[in-house]
């Protein structure tokens, strides 16, 4: 209570005061209008209220520019003096002790002890100089006495009073001011002296610590406050801070501090150094960070769990990320295919911004794929192993991690558009054998470090894997695939009056090549051998085997072996030759245009679609037995059908009909169904059968199709034939067929294909080797007419052998002509048909 | 289904070689060679039995001139079945083939002529 009246502030002071003034003028004013004796002096009571009231106004309105306790005693002062002279003018002292009181009240309630009394004194001389003066000899001396005694006396008692306590009231206001504000803070403030003795406590040290500032102050605060195995340091750093006479700003520290019951507490101190009068002095303020603390290891455990589990999804996400570049790998497809998902694959496990593969061939790598950045700035240059960040890589067969490369370093320019700087290159090892480069580059703000490198060797192993193993699969598939395309005949031979064509369509994953194959040879008896076969298995194996039962099959058929010793003998070659699960289905077809006749025999295989104009599509179910290569002698029936003119024969492999989850007959309907609604051109048919049958995707299985038409014959006809001793019986089966076309009998067939034999075996022994000869034929009523025309220069037939065959001619022929011409020779014969009645009743 | 298939017996001192199919100039040079081959100079003679052949033309003609010729050189008989009406016979006829050698209309009829020769 002491110390708050100078905490007042001078306003309030002067405000109260100018209420004092006022209430005393009211007060003198009242004594004027109340009765009073002679003694009272109207005039001068009325200027005491007058100036009571004058300095009250000024006081109140001046209140704001107060600026020192002096201007608010000498105001007091003046007020007991307008007090005493009221009281002398009114004769009685009486009501005027109301107004003594309140301003000795005043003194005391506004004012320090000192000043008070100072003030009291005043008041209570001037009350007595009022009551003498009164008694004086003479009015001088009265006012002498009355005006001057208190005024000089008061002015010069407290002026000397408050000067000598000035110092001492300014800065115990000040501290009082100062231990208000520390007291009411929320972090105890603590003082210490250079020994590190408690000077100073306020009310949160006690709230914190337990300690009453009765009981710190005086105590070390080593031995109440620091924890024992903290208290070397403590005076460490006490010495330290008292010894750095630099030093003026706040020191911070984290410590840990005691309580009264022994616990302990995390604690935050601010210290700073002050010199009061030559006495350093250490206040510092001291926070419980407890809670601070707590929330601090919660956010920290918080993260590093949060880091963990990025971590561990992390590596999660790569382990998986890795099972699927070997999953890429296994995936047949090419090797493009495959490098590029797996840099892409590389690229997004690790995060990075560019990742590339480079394959060794040669003592030199190549840039094989690339993720991230423009594909078109890429460079395809070679780099010799041992040059250049990659060679670097490749030879030391480490690898290597490179932090802001020079750009001359960067394997390829677009590396630094995309501002790579941190580089890793890994060397690609199969089997001890440098096969590539893994580079994976990232731009700023990523860095790659040393565990990145050890995550990325992981990868690295994968990738080899992956890229040895496309490797090698590329290698056998494209073997395979020459393989296979070199056993599909290259173009399907010209046969007169039939019309054929052929579709390989392999499968659309890109898997391995399958052992579909098909084949088309002319059989010496003038007919033509269709092949559908189906080795089971896929790639080199199966395409080796194609190529041995292609080779067996045509070297059979063109012996001359009927279609079921053909097929026995490839039974033989698959049965002992093969190992044990090597199978295969097959069909073997023969077409015999002449007779309009087809044998087959079938080994397994789907059957072959017979289209006709006049009846439905129809599968040709008979002459089925087991594929091949599965009993050492199987019973192969040959099956023999008549067909009509212009009749259809669709072979094919299961890829076509086959699909997973349906059975096979369904497949077949669907055949038949399209085949139907196509039209009679074999080229016509297979696109339209691949259109139709084969998903959009592509087709599952490798699909082989062979569609062979006999041409209707017509009232004329031309063909080319080569220039062999073989194609006369080829020459012989289609003449066979028009001639009956134009209803010649038997014996006149037979005399015509011998004249036209006669003229054919001229053209080939005359005209130069490779040169075609062309036949060409054309019927006017019963009159028909053959040309056989040859490129070459015609020898005039020799007397004996071959002079037979112009006799022949002449003989069987009603005319025979030969023209000879600038570029060969052609032989134009006639002769007139007998009428198919008379024929038909001859016969 | 050899376009020409060629089948040699021996029947006492005589050849018989049964040419089926089609003789053409595709096969009738190597059919002649192996017939000629098959007659050793110990026998009496070969019957060249047609009758089961399709058809012939002049190759196959210049075919058994040829063979007509080398039995003739080592007195050694030729005779040739052709059944009458068939394409064949037309043939031989036309080049008047019996003027080289006999032209018979069986097999039996053949072998008792070259027996009797």
């Amino acid at each position: 209570m002491t110390d708050l009246p100078q905490l007042f502030d001078l306003r309030l002071k002067a405000r109260a005061l100018a209420y004092l003034f006022t209430a005393g003028a009211a007060l003198a004013a009242l004594t004027l209008i109340l009765p009073h004796d002679s003694e009272f002096r109207e005039l001068q009571i009325g200027i005491v209220v007058g100036c009571a009231l004058a300095i009250g106004v000024l006081l109140y309105w001046s209140a704001d520019r107060i600026t020192s306790d002096w201007q608010v005693h000498a105001a007091l002062a003046a007020g007991t003096t307008l007090i005493c002279f009221a009281n002398y003018y009114t004769g009685t002292a009486n009501l005027f002790a109301l107004l003594y009181t309140w301003a000795g009240l005043y003194a005391f309630y506004f004012f320090a002890t000192g000043p008070a009394l100072v003030h009291l004194v005043y008041i209570a001389a001037g009350y007595a100089v009022v009551l003498s003066i009164r008694e004086a000899p003479s009015p001088a001396i009265r006012w002498l006495l009355g005006v001057g005694t208190p005024l000089v006396a008061g002015l010069l008692i407290s002026n000397m009073l408050d000067r000598l306590r000035s110092g001492q009231a300014e800065l115990r206001g000040s501290e009082a001011r100062t231990r208000l504000v520390l007291d009411s803070a929320p972090d105890a403030f603590v003082t210490l002296d250079a020994e590190g003795v408690i000077r100073g406590w306020n009310r949160a040290a006690e709230r914190i610590f337990g300690w009453g500032a009765n009981e710190a102050i005086g105590q070390p605060m080593k031995t109440l406050l620091t924890p024992p195995e903290h208290r070397d340091r403590h005076d460490d750093r006490r010495r330290g801070l008292v010894e750095d006479s630099d030093s003026a700003a706040p020191v911070q520290y984290e410590v840990e501090l005691q309580r009264r019951d022994g616990s302990r507490f995390p604690a935050e101190a601010t210290v700073s150094k002050v010199d009061v009068r030559g006495e350093v002095l250490l206040p510092g303020f001291i926070r419980d960070v407890t809670d601070r603390k707590r929330r601090q290891d919660e956010r920290e455990a918080l993260l590093r769990e949060q880091a963990a589990r990025a971590e561990a999804e992390r590596v999660a996400e790569m382990v998986s990320g890795m099972q699927l570049l070997v999953d890429a790998a296994l995936a047949h497809r090419t090797l493009d295919d495959i490098l590029f998902d797996l840099v892409a694959r590389v690229r997004a496990v690790l995060d990075a911004d560019a990742a590339a593969i480079y394959l060794a061939a040669d003592r030199a790598l190549s840039l094989a794929a690339a993720s991230g950045g423009a594909a078109e700035e890429r460079t395809s240059e070679a780099v010799p192993i041992g040059e250049g960040f990659v060679g670097r890589v490749a030879a030391g067969r480490e690898p290597l991690l490179v932090q802001d490369p020079a750009p001359a370093d960067l394997p390829y320019p677009a590396l630094e558009a995309l501002g790579i700087d941190s580089l890793i290159g890994l060397p690609l090892l199969a089997e001890g054998e440098v096969t590539g480069v893994l580079v994976v580059g990232a731009a700023a703000p990523r860095h790659f470090t040393a565990d990145d490198v050890n995550l990325l060797r992981l990868a690295a192993d994968r990738v080899a894997l992956a890229v040895d193993h496309a490797r090698v699969y590329e290698r056998e598939h494209r073997i395979a695939e020459t393989l296979q395309r070199s056993l599909l005949p290259e173009r399907l031979p010209q046969l007169p009056g039939l019309s054929i064509a052929a579709r390989y369509l392999p499968a659309a994953a890109e898997a391995e090549v399958g052992g579909d194959w098909y084949d088309v040879l002319p059989t010496p008896s003038g007919g033509v051998g269709l092949v559908m076969g189906d080795v089971a298995g896929k790639g080199l194996a199966a395409a080796s085997m194609v190529g041995r039962l292609r080779s067996a099959l045509r070297a059979y058929a063109l012996e001359g072996h009927p279609p079921a010793r053909v097929v026995e003998q490839l039974n033989r070659l698959i049965w002992t030759e093969a190992d044990e699960s090597q199978m295969a289905t097959l069909i073997y077809l023969v077409v015999d245009p002449g007779a309009a006749e087809l044998h087959w025999v079938n080994a397994g295989h789907p059957p072959p679609l017979l289209l006709s104009e006049s009846r439905l599509p129809q599968f040709l179910e008979g002459g089925g037995s087991v594929p091949l290569g599965v009993l050492p002698f199987p019973d192969f029936q040959e099956v023999s059908m008549g067909i009509d003119q212009g009749a259809t024969v669709v072979l094919y492999t299961d890829g076509l009909v086959e699909r997973p989850g349906e059975h096979i007959d369904t497949g077949l309907d669907r055949l038949a169904e399209v085949v139907r609604g196509a039209s009679t051109d074999p080229q016509e048919i297979c696109d339209l059968v691949l259109d139709q049958m084969v998903p959009e995707a592509g087709a599952p299985d490798d699909v082989a199709l062979l569609t062979l038409r006999t041409i209707p014959m017509a009232d004329r006809f031309s063909v080319e034939l080569p220039t062999e001793p073989e194609a006369l019986a080829s020459m012989r089966a289609l003449l066979r067929r028009w001639l009956r076309h134009v209803e010649g009998s038997e014996e006149e067939i037979t005399e015509v294909l011998t004249a036209c034999g006669e003229a054919a075996t001229n053209a080939i022994e005359h005209a130069g080797a490779g040169t075609p000869f062309e036949i060409s034929g054309q019927v006017d009523g019963r009159r028909v007419e053959i040309s056989v025309r040859d490129f070459g220069a015609w020898r005039s037939p020799r007397e004996g052998d071959h002079g037979r065959g112009l006799s022949l001619m002449r003989s069987l022929m009603d005319t025979v002509d030969v023209v000879p011409g600038p570029e060969g020779t052609t032989v134009r014969m006639q002769r007139t048909l007998l009428d198919p009645k008379v024929n038909g009743d001859r016969q | 289904m050899d376009l020409v298939q060629l089948e040699i017996e021996e029947r006492g001192e005589v050849v018989i070689a049964r040419v089926k199919g089609e003789l053409d100039l595709a096969g009738a040079p190597a059919t002649g060679e192996a017939i000629g081959e098959a007659v050793p100079t110990s026998a009496r003679g070969l019957v060249v039995d047609f009758s089961g052949l399709e058809f012939i033309d002049s190759s196959g003609i210049a075919m058994l001139f040829n063979l007509a010729r080398r039995l003739g050189s080592r007195r050694q008989e030729l005779r040739v079945v052709a059944v009458d009406g068939k394409p064949v016979a037309r043939v031989l006829e036309i080049v008047e083939f019996d003027r080289a050698a006999p032209v018979h209309q069986t097999l039996e009829e053949a072998l008792g002529s070259v027996d009797g020769a």
